[in-house]
């Protein structure tokens, strides 16, 4: 054996492993102190956020806020709920601005049929409004808007568009213990007096029957929809 | 110098067990920077693209808790191709100097090669179980590897019979019949042995020697601003540990990055220092808002059913999950109530939960949970009291740097409950 030419190969095959991890390490070394040394590119990475979709316009933002903080949502976290003097003459919810508002929403709105001088939800009611309410999705807000038909004094359809909303409110409460219902939700109750709705809403999800779609039904009601807008 | 056809075997599969190795070996060190890289899965690596999916079985296996040793005190730990990688140039030395260096009829330096050429045949069966049985996973560098080491001990022993059969020349005398012993060389094989020693010990030191401190990374990625299961949508995963650190896994059940780093903190041990829940993160657009698009079909549903499960319960579905993942999203893409179908047939119990509005409300809140902290769209994400174990740590750096974030934030409880 020649012990020179011995030692010379095992030089050379030792000098593969070694030379090459050495190599690589301190390649992915350098990279590691480069990418410290820049920008993180974490920014690339999405946040969690809540939903602000296409339909979320700076003039339905604006809408909606003025609703909100005049239904006391956005003040103090309590709802105290928009009577309809206030939902008329602070918030000026007009027809153009509640056009705005629920137009957009036809495929997550529904409107909750109440039976005649009733402010008590049926089943088929409650599992509409549940059905309605799980689908939050990343809306940021919920809006009950109770109405009553025109028959009867202005102050007793007051009262029991206020009762129907209530009625609503209490349900999601009991149903589902969010300890954010609160601060998500928008109530307004109209009465007969602001923007009743017409057969437009015939088509939209409604807990009434199909015969049950004139005016005065669908104003004996509670229309509730997630907005999935950011403000 | 005989040219003998087995040497050249030898030396032809020593230098295939290093080319593969070497490929093995140069991915793994590739993410040691912490970022995620393409990875070499091909008989014939450094032609075929590489595979930027993560879903090769090269993946799988490099991902794996047996790709490396010492993982919770160096950060990725010592790849085990890295030995494989100087055995394999250790036997190629060997390979060469009795090619060129050694009479052809020592018997001493074949014995020996034999003896060397058992280390990688044996790692090889241990390995080749492992990826098949345990791991599910056809990693074709490894399989190479595998190849290379039978082949080295098969032209091994053929080169020690060659040089074991009587040869003509000595039988009529024309050869001296001075052939040094085999096995009675000790002394010999021991020098070999320690030669053997020096090559896995030189790679691995400069390995150790040039590797950058990962210390400084531990816990600087973000915390929790709200912490609190205020929705009461957290879910109990993994062993139960009174007294473990208060740990929240942002969880999607049907994302193979979960899967992994699950196999991987339940083969560190490391879950049996905590105390784990899950909060439910599918990244599925049918009810997270935050993906564009289905990128887990299915993984909503299996969501709810974790949601679901009774108290005590949600590992199974877990499990189950884990265990059909691909199965589930596949069938879910193809007809989009195919996850409910196969939850309620392994499940049948949940019938009247999953889909309700009450476990929609449920995973509703765990999102928006997400969207209280302001979280990245991403899974798995861990967070020990609050602290987030980095994303690049949730791989290869998960034993180190989670160690060392249990280690901190075990230290900062003590501290904070001695001030109280």
């Amino acid at each position: 054996m020649n012990t020179g030419l011995h030692i010379g190969i095992a030089a050379g095959a030792l000098l593969i492993p070694t030379a090459l991890t050495g190599t690589w390490v301190a390649s992915a070394s350098a990279r590691l102190e480069e990418a410290k040394a820049t920008p993180s590119d974490e920014a690339q990475v999405a946040v969690a956020a809540a939903a602000d979709e296409g339909y979320c316009s700076a003039d339905l933002k604006k809408v909606l806020r003025r609703v909100l903080q005049s239904c006391g949502l956005l003040s103090n976290g309590e709802v105290r709920g928009c009577q309809p003097l206030e939902a008329k003459n602070v918030a000026t919810v007009a027809g153009g601005d509640f056009n705005a508002l629920f137009a957009p929403l036809a495929d997550r709105a529904g409107i909750i049929q109440f039976d005649k001088e009733s402010a008590e939800l049926d089943p088929g009611d409650a599992a509409l409004l549940e059905q309605l309410f799980a689908d939050q999705r990343g809306a940021s807000y919920f809006f009950v808007v109770a109405r009553s038909s025109p028959e009867g004094s202005e102050v007793y359809n007051r009262d029991l568009s206020q009762k129907r909303g209530e009625a609503v409110l209490g349900h999601l409460k009991t149903k589902f213990n969010d300890p954010d219902l609160d601060k998500e939700l928008g109530l307004l109750w109209l009465g007969e007096e602001v923007q009743q709705l017409d057969e437009e809403f015939c088509s939209w999800q409604r807990s009434g029957g199909t015969e049950a779609c004139q005016p005065q039904d669908l104003n004996r009601s509670a229309f509730v929809a997630w907005i999935d807008c950011r403000l | 110098m005989r040219f003998s056809p087995y040497t050249i075997l030898f030396i032809v599969a020593a230098a295939a067990g290093l080319f593969f190795a070497g490929f093995s070996t140069h991915d793994f060190v590739e993410h040691l920077d912490r970022q995620v890289h393409s990875i070499h899965c091909s008989f014939i690596p450094g032609l075929d693209t590489p595979d930027v999916s993560g879903a090769s079985g090269c993946h799988v296996t490099m991902m794996s808790p047996y790709s490396s040793v010492f993982r919770s005190v160096l950060w990725g730990g010592l790849p085990v191709s890295l030995p494989g990688m100087a055995v394999f140039a250790f036997l190629l030395f060997r390979g060469v100097d009795l090619l060129v260096n050694r009479g052809s009829d020592e018997r001493g330096p074949r014995v020996f090669l034999l003896a060397a050429s058992t280390l990688p045949l044996l790692t090889s069966l241990v390995f080749g179980y492992i990826s098949l049985v345990e791991l599910d996973a056809a990693c074709k560098l490894c399989i190479g590897i595998y190849s290379s080491s039978v082949v080295c001990f098969v032209a091994a022993l053929l080169e020690l019979r060659a040089a074991s059969q009587p040869r003509l020349g000595a039988d009529i005398g024309l050869v001296g019949d001075d052939v040094p012993a085999g096995f009675g060389d000790m002394r010999g094989h021991a020098m070999s042995f320690g030669q053997g020693v020096g090559f896995v010990v030189a790679p691995a030191l400069v390995y150790l020697l040039v590797m950058p401190d990962y210390a400084g990374y531990v816990g600087t990625c973000g915390s929790l601003t709200k912490p609190e299961d205020q929705y009461g949508v957290m879910v109990p995963l993994g062993p139960t540990n009174a007294g473990g650190a208060d740990t929240i896994e942002v969880f999607d059940p049907l994302c193979p990055a979960c899967k992994g780093f699950e196999a991987r903190l339940s083969a560190s041990g490391l879950d049996g220092q905590m105390s784990r829940r899950a909060v439910m993160f599918p990244l599925d657009n049918t009810c997270n808002w935050m993906v564009g698009s289905a990128v887990h079909p299915g993984a909503c549903t299996v969501s709810e059913a974790v949601l679901c499960a009774e108290p005590g319960k949600a590992d199974a579905v877990v499990a189950w999950a884990f265990e059909h993942q691909t199965e589930i999203r596949e069938a879910t893409k193809a007809d989009p109530g195919a996850a409910s179908t196969m939850v309620l047939a392994a499940f049948p119990e949940m019938k009247s939960c999953l889909g309700s509005a009450a476990v929609k409300s449920k995973l509703n809140k765990s999102l928006r949970w997400a969207v209280t902290n302001q979280l990245a769209v991403l899974t798995p994400q861990l967070y020990v009291n609050g602290v987030k174990l980095c994303d690049e740590d949730t791989d290869l750096g998960m034993e180190y740097a989670l160690t060392r974030l249990l280690e901190n934030q075990g230290a900062a409880t003590k501290v904070k409950g001695g001030t109280q």
